[in-house]
């Protein structure tokens, strides 16, 4: 790695280093954010063709509000890096349906990766600085290791998790019955846990409890951080749903249970402040290293505050791949009483209902 | 208004009514007069219909004033004395064995139409519903017209156009609308239903059918796609400007929402001029075409459709020559993507249309295999000889039309809707001698 990239990896872990807590001013953010872009329009020359394309390029772009984004899907079609990619030393795979090609995000070093994992999380779930077994419904990242969340899980239970911490995936098969157990010992030792996991997971383990006539009422202290849409993957429940069993399935009141918000393509995470502010809320508070715009897809400018538009994200983290992503993502923003952006995630942007009489991309079915 | 128990049973005995009346008084010929009238009117640029059209229906159906004046010209002017009866000809052999016993082989036979014919109409494209309830006059039928939340417009002022010519012939159809998820309100309207034209999704069209019960005559039109396929010879310098012009009018018009509209247009290697040619002159012809008939405001859901299929092969333009990308600057109008995978990429529609290059026929078959049960319509240029036996290999396949790019939206009146019969479906007949 040359020194400018490095000197730019160093302001950006500056950045990282300062915590949650930290706000970065517009104008802090705007000159690393579009050195960043600077740095990305040079080394990335698919990402440049695109930005020339737009004739939005490191000369034209004032502000970072106006820095191209990078679709998802591009990770499908390209490898996105910044660096020589046989120095990679991970690499990350969406999930992908089986008709479609899973995108792939490289990374040059776990540091920048690690760096943004541990604060935010640490922030998001562990206000309390508590240390709890970590019981994690995933496959760990030596089972899993091109998966984002797995690495993601790896990370935390290694910082923050006790001794005792596992995971309830093996060989693809998920360990209910041990979870089961654990949960039980758990239970009778009114030791509190942390439980990790994907909605559909839960779902899993739900379906599980209501055949078996299974409830637990969890130690105080427990909490969940769930991640995750179904995809289709599970039967599907609303979030509402979702959270009430938790609450008499597993004895956490919503309040100890948060979502993250995270995807393949980013180093960042994001988290709702429930814990932080130690009642239920939807709002996800945004790291001082990241910002998120809400963008109309009519005119592709910023939507306005509290209406609904396409999620975009700037993650500083993602230097050697693509900071500015757009997501397939619908989300509301709003500037919070703290004078910072907060969003919501509702959902993604499919399911666009047949107005006429054809079928379209989303109702077809090519089988 | 949400229709009630009383008032969907109210419609049906006046409609019922009306029937019996128009049956004695009218032959089937007076009423291809009339509706052949009604049209002429509708066509009138000063039509007071056209008026009311334009300014209620597009908050409903989401088009443009101009789309919707589109669309009441391509409805009505394909409506008239010859096309009319052309479809009683063709579908009944004879238009007047609607009103008497007429020699058919060695019997006399009288086509007998039902009593009352049901219609659940969907989507916010007009010319079906307006089709439909045109069959259920003409058979003298009684007409009960579900009419979609899409559009409650067209079919409603149609119904009234029809009084200003011939009131007790309009007395026969009445046209309402209630949620789908009033189920009473279904049975109600299918109680005495001894005929029922549906359309819908799969999923609508099956439960409806269930609910029809087994004596009624059922039609449903499922939700289809259709494309477009450009042969070589079709592709020269003399040709092309025409020839972009009529694909962009298949793809632009009910804003790409109709089962008629193209998805793709496959375009043969190896003419005069090669697939990309195709690609730039139909972008500039979606571009006259929208100056000229705007396309309507879209949902959020929509919009973000469109954000993501362009920014996508966008960028997958920008690092890969075998994706390009044409679109309307600073709106997201219409887009054309040029995609040279040999496959079916289905759009997401509101004037986003593929062209893929494709080195014949044989690869388009090829293509379109998995997708064959879902077509409607495939466009072709030229309709040559070549043409032909692809139609007859499209057709093998299950596509039930075949017909010039450039006529996909505007299909004849006596067409087979989805491979079927539209009248002879609905009758039944008594032989005499």
């Amino acid at each position: 790695m040359d020194q400018t990239a490095l000197d730019l990896q160093q302001r950006v872990l500056a950045l990282i280093s300062r915590g949650v807590g930290q706000a970065t001013t517009d104008d802090e953010f705007d000159r690393v954010a579009r050195d960043v872009f600077a740095f990305q329009y040079e080394r990335c020359a698919v990402y440049r063709a695109y930005c020339d394309r737009r004739k939005q390029t490191p000369q034209s772009v004032k502000h970072w509000t106006e820095i191209p984004a990078t679709p998802t899907s591009a990770f499908k079609d390209f490898p996105l890096t910044c660096f020589p990619i046989e120095q990679t030393v991970a690499e990350f795979h969406t999930s992908g349906t089986t008709r479609e090609q899973s995108g792939k995000h490289f990374l040059a070093t776990l540091e920048l990766y690690h760096a943004a994992i541990s604060p935010n999380f640490a922030a998001h779930l562990l206000p309390d600085f508590a240390r709890l077994p970590m019981m994690v419904l995933m496959p760990s990242t030596e089972e899993a290791p091109h998966s984002s969340l797995s690495h993601m899980m790896g990370a935390v239970v290694q910082e923050f998790g006790a001794d005792d911490s596992a995971y309830y995936v093996e060989g693809g098969q998920s360990l209910l019955e041990k979870l089961v157990r654990d949960l039980c010992e758990a239970q009778w030792a009114h030791q509190p846990v942390f439980l990790l996991g994907t909605a559909f997971a839960f779902v899993h383990l739900f379906d599980h409890c209501v055949k078996e006539k299974l409830t637990f009422e969890l130690a105080e202290g427990s909490r969940v951080m769930e991640t995750g849409g179904f995809k289709g993957r599970s039967r599907e429940l609303s979030k509402a749903e979702l959270y009430a069993l938790f609450e008499r399935v597993l004895g956490v009141p919503t309040a100890r249970v948060v979502n993250e918000y995270g995807m393949t393509e980013l180093s960042t995470q994001f988290y709702d402040g429930t814990l932080r502010v130690g009642k239920r809320t939807d709002w996800k508070t945004v790291p001082p290293w990241a910002r998120v715009l809400v963008v109309d897809p009519n005119t592709g400018g910023e939507a306005v505050e509290n209406e609904r538009g396409l999620i975009r994200i700037l993650d500083l983290a993602n230097l050697w791949s693509m900071m500015c992503v757009q997501t397939e993502d619908l989300g509301i923003a709003r500037v919070s009483s703290t004078g910072l952006v907060e969003f919501q995630v509702l959902g993604r942007a499919a399911g666009a209902e047949v107005r006429g009489c054809s079928l379209n991309a989303e109702n077809i079915v090519m089988e | 208004m949400s229709a009630t128990i009383e008032s969907i049973r109210e419609a049906v005995s006046r409609t019922r009514e009306a029937r019996e009346r128009v049956q004695q008084h009218r032959t089937t010929d007076a009423v291809i007069s009339v509706l052949t009238q009604v049209a002429k009117n509708w066509l009138d640029p000063n039509s007071v219909w056209r008026k009311q059209a334009v300014e209620y229906a597009p908050r409903h159906t989401g088009f443009s004033e101009e789309m919707v004046q589109e669309a009441i010209d391509l409805t009505f002017g394909a409506i008239n004395y010859e096309s009319l009866g052309e479809l009683l000809d063709r579908e009944l052999g004879n238009r007047r064995v609607l009103d008497e016993f007429c020699l058919r082989g060695r019997v006399q036979s009288r086509a007998i139409a039902p009593r009352l014919l049901v219609h659940f109409l969907a989507g916010n494209v007009p010319m079906p519903g307006i089709v439909s309830i045109c069959c259920g006059l003409l058979l003298r039928t009684a007409n009960l017209v579900k009419v979609s939340p899409r559009d409650p417009v067209f079919p409603s002022l149609f119904i009234e156009s029809v009084r200003e010519v011939d009131a007790e012939l309009a007395d026969c159809a009445a046209s309402t609308d209630w949620s789908r998820g009033e189920l009473a309100l279904t049975q109600t309207a299918l109680e005495d239903a001894d005929a029922v034209i549906a359309y819908g999704d799969d999923h609508t069209i099956s439960a409806l059918r269930q609910l029809a019960g087994q004596e009624a005559r059922f039609l449903g039109y499922g939700h289809k796609l259709s494309f477009g396929v450009v042969a070589k010879e079709a592709m020269t310098e003399e040709n092309l400007p025409q020839l972009a012009q009529a694909a962009a009018f298949d793809a632009s018009v009910y804003d790409q929402l109709g089962c008629l509209s193209p998805h793709v247009y496959y375009v043969e290697e190896r003419g005069q001029l090669g697939p990309r040619k195709f690609a730039v002159a139909l972008a500039e012809a979606m571009a006259a075409y929208q100056a000229r008939v705007p396309r309507g405001d879209l949902s959020l859901e929509e919009a973000a459709q469109i954000a993501k299929f362009r920014s996508g092969y966008e960028f997958r333009a920008a690092g890969d020559k075998r994706f390009a990308v044409w679109s309307s600057p600073a709106s997201n109008d219409w887009t054309v993507i040029y995609d040279d995978s040999p496959s079916f990429i289905p759009s997401c529609l509101n004037r986003t249309i593929f062209v893929m290059p494709t080195d014949g026929y044989k690869r388009v078959l090829d293509a379109i295999q998995k997708i064959a049960s879902s077509v409607s319509t495939v466009g072709v240029a030229p309709m040559h000889e070549r043409a032909v036996g692809f139609a007859a290999d499209l057709a093998r396949m299950g596509v039930h039309r075949v017909c010039p790019i450039g006529q996909m939206q505007r299909p004849p009146l006596s067409w087979h809707h989805d491979g079927r019969a539209n009248l002879a479906d609905l009758v039944s007949w008594t032989d005499l001698g």
